[in-house]
C-alpha cells in the first residue's frame, strides 16, 4: 500500500508554504483583490458544499448556503487571524447556516432547475452503488452502517485540508490529542466495520 | 502495520495514522463521485461576490414559490422569491415577457425609496423604488441575476449599508 501523503496534519513539509499562501490570499482579499477571493472560493467551495450536504440540505439549499457563507466571510475577514482559522470559520459557519435553513423548513418548490440532480439527502443508497467501482463498495457499505452523526463528521473531515484538521476538529468538538487530532470513534468504527467485511481489508 | 488495541481494532484515542488518512482520501473520492459540487457553483459565487462593498448586508432567500398564472394563451409560471436581511425584506415576482425577457416586480419592506440595481450577465439595470417600496424591471435578460439595494442616503446612524441578495437564475 502506498500512501501518497501531501497533506499531513502536522508534517513540516508543505504546511508553511500553504499557510503562507492562504494567509497572503486572505490579506489580499481584505485589500480588495478579486483574484485572491476567486482563488479562495475555488479552493474551499467543494468543502463547503459537502459540509452543507452532510448536514442534510437539498442540493438547492446547499448552493444557497454556500453562497451565503461566502458573502458573510467578507464581513468577517477581520476575525480570521490564521490560515487554519479560515477553514474552521468556513466549516462552522456553513454548518450553522445549514441548521438555520433546515430549522426554517422553508417552503421551496423547485423552479426549472433540472440541472440539479436530486440525490437522497442522507446516507448511501443503491443508486450510488451503480457509479462506484467495485473496489470501493466495501467502504461505501461500511459508511452506510455508521450513525448519521459519524457519516456527517467523516464527510466533513474528508474534505478538510490536512493542515487545518486540528482547527476544524476542535470546532467540531472532536478530541484533539497533544500531537494532533485523534482517530475518534467514527473512524475507529469505520475501520472495525471494514476489518469485519470479508471482502474488505481497506484498500 | 498500524497500532491496534487488544481486540485487533484501531482504538479511537490514537493519533491519525497513514491508514486513517488513506481512508479519508477514499471517503472524499466517494462523495466526490456520488454527490459532486455543481461544477458552475464557484463561478456563480464569484459573480455574486464581484460587486461587494466592505459593508454589505446579506439578504437570504427565505421563500420561493411557483404560482400558476392564467395568461392569455396558456398557463405560465410566475415565480415569487423573498429575501430577508437584517433591515429589509425584498420580495420579487418574476414573469416572462413574450419577447423572451423577464419582468421583475418587487417590493421593499419597510417601504421606502431606494436605488435598486439588477446585475445581469449582460450589464447592470437600475431603478428607484417609490415611496411604497415598489419597483419594476420591465425587461431583464434571462440568466444569472443579482439584486443590490443601494444604501439609504440617510439612516439613523449615518449612511446605511447596501443590501445584496444571492444570485438567482431567472
Amino acid at each position: 500500500m502506498t500512501v501518497v501523503d501531501d497533506r499531513r496534519p502536522t508534517g513540516p513539509a508543505g504546511q508553511p508554504d500553504r499557510g503562507a499562501r492562504i494567509a497572503g490570499l486572505v490579506r489580499a482579499v481584505r485589500d480588495g483583490s478579486e483574484d485572491a477571493l476567486g482563488q479562495i472560493v475555488t479552493e474551499f467551495s467543494p468543502m463547503l458544499w459537502h459540509v452543507a450536504r452532510a448536514a442534510g440540505l437539498s442540493p438547492d439549499d446547499a448552493q444557497d448556503v454556500v453562497q451565503t457563507v461566502w458573502m458573510s466571510l467578507l464581513s468577517h475577514l477581520d476575525d480570521i487571524h490564521t490560515p487554519a482559522a479560515l477553514a474552521g470559520w468556513l466549516v462552522t459557519t456553513t454548518r450553522r447556516e445549514a441548521w438555520r435553513v433546515r430549522g426554517a423548513g422553508r417552503k421551496q418548490v423547485p423552479a426549472d432547475q433540472d440541472w440539479l440532480a436530486e440525490l437522497p439527502d442522507r446516507g448511501p443508497g443503491s443508486e450510488e452503488l451503480a457509479i462506484i467501482g467495485d473496489g470501493r463498495r466495501a467502504l461505501w457499505s461500511a459508511i452506510g452502517q455508521l450513525t448519521p452523526r459519524c457519516q456527517e463528521l467523516l464527510r466533513i473531515i474528508a474534505f478538510v485540508p490536512r493542515p487545518d484538521y486540528r482547527a476544524v476538529a476542535a470546532e467540531l468538538g472532536m478530541p484533539v490529542g497533544s500531537i494532533g487530532p485523534t482517530r475518534g470513534r467514527c473512524l475507529a468504527k469505520l475501520r472495525a466495520l471494514l476489518a469485519d467485511d470479508p471482502e474488505g481489508s481497506p484498500r | 502495520m498500524t497500532p491496534t488495541d487488544a481486540d485487533g481494532f484501531a482504538s479511537a484515542d490514537e493519533p491519525l495514522d497513514d491508514l486513517d488518512l488513506a481512508l479519508l482520501d477514499d471517503v472524499r473520492d466517494l462523495y466526490q463521485a456520488v454527490d459532486p459540487m455543481p461544477a458552475d457553483l464557484p463561478e456563480r459565487i464569484r459573480f455574486s461576490l464581484a460587486l461587494r462593498g466592505l459593508e454589505v448586508e446579506v439578504a437570504r432567500l427565505t421563500a420561493e414559490e411557483d404560482l400558476p398564472v392564467l395568461a392569455t394563451r396558456a398557463v405560465e409560471q410566475s415565480r415569487t422569491v423573498t429575501f430577508d436581511s437584517d433591515s429589509l425584506t425584498i420580495m420579487i415576482r418574476i414573469d416572462l415577457n413574450t419577447d423572451g425577457t423577464a419582468r421583475v416586480d418587487g417590493w421593499l419592506a419597510p417601504s421606502q425609496r431606494r436605488e435598486i440595481e439588477m446585475r445581469t450577465t449582460a450589464g447592470t439595470l437600475s431603478v428607484v423604488s417609490d415611496e411604497q417600496g415598489r419597483f419594476a424591471f420591465t425587461s431583464v435578460p434571462r440568466g444569472i441575476v443579482q439584486l443590490v439595494v443601494q444604501p439609504a442616503e440617510q439612516g439613523p446612524g449615518g449612511p446605511g449599508q447596501s443590501v445584496m441578495t444571492p444570485e438567482l437564475v431567472i
